[in-house]
């Protein structure tokens, strides 16, 4: 089948500035391909334009084989979303939340039931899925809202951010879950600024200042500049392109 | 759709009961609303307290004073200030009026002679004084017929139909309906849409398959539940309590409440895509509710108004749904008469709804 997400100088201005300047990529289906950049670098517009959130400028897209111009609504039917911030309803239940998801996704009842429980399981949400989402500690509410994205079960799964201001602990067990998903198939397309969740990523691609300045794999990065660790990588990527402007 | 737009349905009721504030400002607004409004506001002007300056201080110049405030209008009391100071009651707001009978009062009566009376009105309550002085204008003209024996060739003998108290009440009830309905439906569409966009949960539900006009609805009919249950509440207690009477049909008052709802949701949506903040939404909305109160005929009468004004009533969809309440309540006013207003508040409501549905994308900006 076709690769999951393919870009060919994707563009996004807004105004004079220019947030995202002709990206082009191409991510395999299965794959866990992570999408760094330094704050404001362009990854959020990005994913809102994959995800059909935000119209671009110009360039061409295809999400799951589906056009990003014109086709997003069957877009959206096939991805999963994860925004950078929580955005699950604080005034509701963990359980009432996944109910509410799960049938804007139009998942008959049953079927709706059984996933709940799947969740709940997978996601080990037993003891927080009947309080009140806001007042879940930041890690369960993140568990929560990947449950909340996963119930129609998307073949790729857009995650921005997934773990901001999770404790490690917390965030190498999400990290597990991701892995499991990824084994099953799921294609999962994740921005971070954690060096070290990106060296758990198949490929990486490095953005700076809306364009994409290094693409290919975390250990082949390392080789390639001749550094050890991927954020030894990111550093001197990022200085020597300060250092052209 | 339908799942979705029950879902939404559910969500939101199951968030209004998680906020108990919200729940009991939903239900004690209207009535602290109708109670303020059906008791202070009453634009019936009584117990007017008036000095009396009676110079004459004749049998028939204390019968005079006696008719004026035989009713429940004027309370007088005697003068406690010279007359040149009298102004300084009205600044300490102890009296609304002054009454000055000459000293030749009786004298120039008995002659048939024409006699003067003053009168001194506060203004600065300018409608207070201008009914003040029609009751007094009538008093006197009764004095003269009755003491006089005065045989008036034309006599005007009035009666309000549909209210013959004239008791504000009952037109001041149905203009609550009308006042509560635009407030709560207006202010709450805006800021529930602009509490998800704020809070992220918007775009979590625009990256899902949802159609545009699901979400609108689902977002919109809460609120126009909300706003029937209102309804009901200030009708019932209008009914039950101030005893007004409701002439017409009530099948044809909430049916076309329906109609109006969707002119103030519609507007609602229009604030909550041209703002991006709860206080933003809040300000607009209130704005909004302001002109809509001012120019709808409700505390003051459209025919009164300059009229560039007037024709700004026009664009307020409050001002058709004020005649309807107050038709159909008090009148027992049926769609033949009513069916100006009705396609007034239709046209608006489609502009309204499609334009701001048009500017509701589900893409963000």
């Amino acid at each position: 089948m076709n690769d999951a997400v393919v870009i060919e100088n994707l563009t996004r201005r807004f105004g004079q500035f220019t947030a995202v300047d002709q990206i082009s990529l191409t991510v395999r289906r299965g794959e866990i391909f992570g999408f760094l950049g330094a704050n404001g670098a362009g990854k959020t517009t990005a994913i809102r334009m994959l995800c059909g959130l935000l119209l671009p400028t110009s360039g061409a897209g295809r999400v799951n084989g589906f056009d990003i111009y014109r086709e997003n609504e069957r877009i959206k039917r096939s991805i999963g979303y994860m925004s950078q911030k929580f955005s699950l309803y604080p005034d509701l239940t963990g359980r009432e939340n996944i109910q509410f998801y799960g049938s804007i996704y139009r998942l008959p009842r049953r079927q709706l039931k059984v996933k709940l429980e799947e969740m709940i399981e997978r996601l080990e949400l037993n003891e927080f899925i009947d309080r009140l989402a806001g007042s879940l500690p930041v890690g369960w509410r993140q568990r929560l809202a990947l449950a909340a994205a996963l119930l129609h079960e998307p073949s790729i799964l857009f995650l921005d951010e997934p773990t901001g201001g999770v404790d490690p602990v917390f965030r190498r067990r999400f990290w597990d879950m991701l892995y499991l998903l990824a084994d099953s198939g799921t294609t999962l397309f994740v921005t971070t600024h954690y060096m070290d969740e990106a060296e758990f990523c198949g490929r990486i691609s490095i953005m700076h200042r809306g364009r994409i300045i290094e693409v290919g794999r975390p250990t082949d990065l390392m080789e390639k500049h001749g550094e050890k660790d991927l954020q030894d990588v990111f550093i001197k990527l990022i200085s020597r392109e300060e250092a052209h402007v | 759709m339908i799942q979705t737009i029950i879902a939404l349905i559910i969500k939101e009721f199951r968030q209004v009961r998680r906020d108990p504030i919200m729940l009991r400002l939903l239900f004690i607004m209207p009535l602290v609303q109708l109670l303020l409004l059906g008791y202070v506001v009453s634009t019936d002007v009584k117990l007017i307290d008036t000095a009396v300056y009676d110079f004459d201080n004749s049998r028939l110049s204390r019968e005079y004073v006696r008719s004026l405030t035989a009713g429940e209008y004027f309370v007088a009391s005697k003068d406690d200030l010279p007359l040149l100071n009298a102004d300084l009651a009205f600044r300490q707001n102890r009296r609304n009026a002054v009454i000055v009978i000459p000293d030749d009062f009786s004298e120039k009566l008995e002659n048939f002679e024409k006699v003067k009376i003053g009168m001194l009105l506060d203004g600065s309550n300018a409608n207070t004084a201008s009914i003040s002085l029609g009751y007094a204008g009538l008093i006197t003209a009764q004095f003269n017929q009755r003491v006089l024996g005065l045989n008036m060739p034309i006599q005007l003998r009035q009666k309000n139909l549909f209210n013959p108290e004239a008791e504000s009440v009952y037109f001041m009830v149905p203009g609550i309906v009308a006042v509560l309905l635009t407030m709560i439906t207006v202010m709450l569409s805006a800021m529930g849409i602009v509490r998800e966009r704020e809070r992220g949960t918007l775009e979590q539900l625009m990256v899902t398959p949802i159609s545009t006009i699901g979400l609108i609805l689902g977002k919109i009919i809460p609120f126009a539940i909300i706003g029937f249950v209102e309804m009901s509440i200030a009708l019932a207690v209008g009914i039950l309590w101030f005893d007004i009477p409701f002439a017409g049909s009530w099948g044809l008052l909430y049916f076309l409440s329906f109609i109006f709802l969707f002119t103030t949701l519609g507007v609602g949506m229009f604030i909550s895509t041209a703002t991006r903040t709860q206080q933003q939404a809040m300000f607009f909305a209130w704005f909004f509710t302001i002109y809509a109160l001012l120019t709808s005929g409700f505390f003051i009468p459209i025919a009164n108004m300059p009229h560039i004004i007037q024709l700004l009533t026009y664009l307020n969809p409050m001002r058709y749904y004020m005649t309807i309440v107050r038709g159909i309540m008090m009148k027992g006013s049926s769609i033949d008469i009513l069916h100006k207003e009705v396609l007034a508040m239709v046209i608006f409501g489609l502009v309204v709804f499609t334009f701001s549905a048009l500017r509701f994308s589900k893409r963000v900006k």
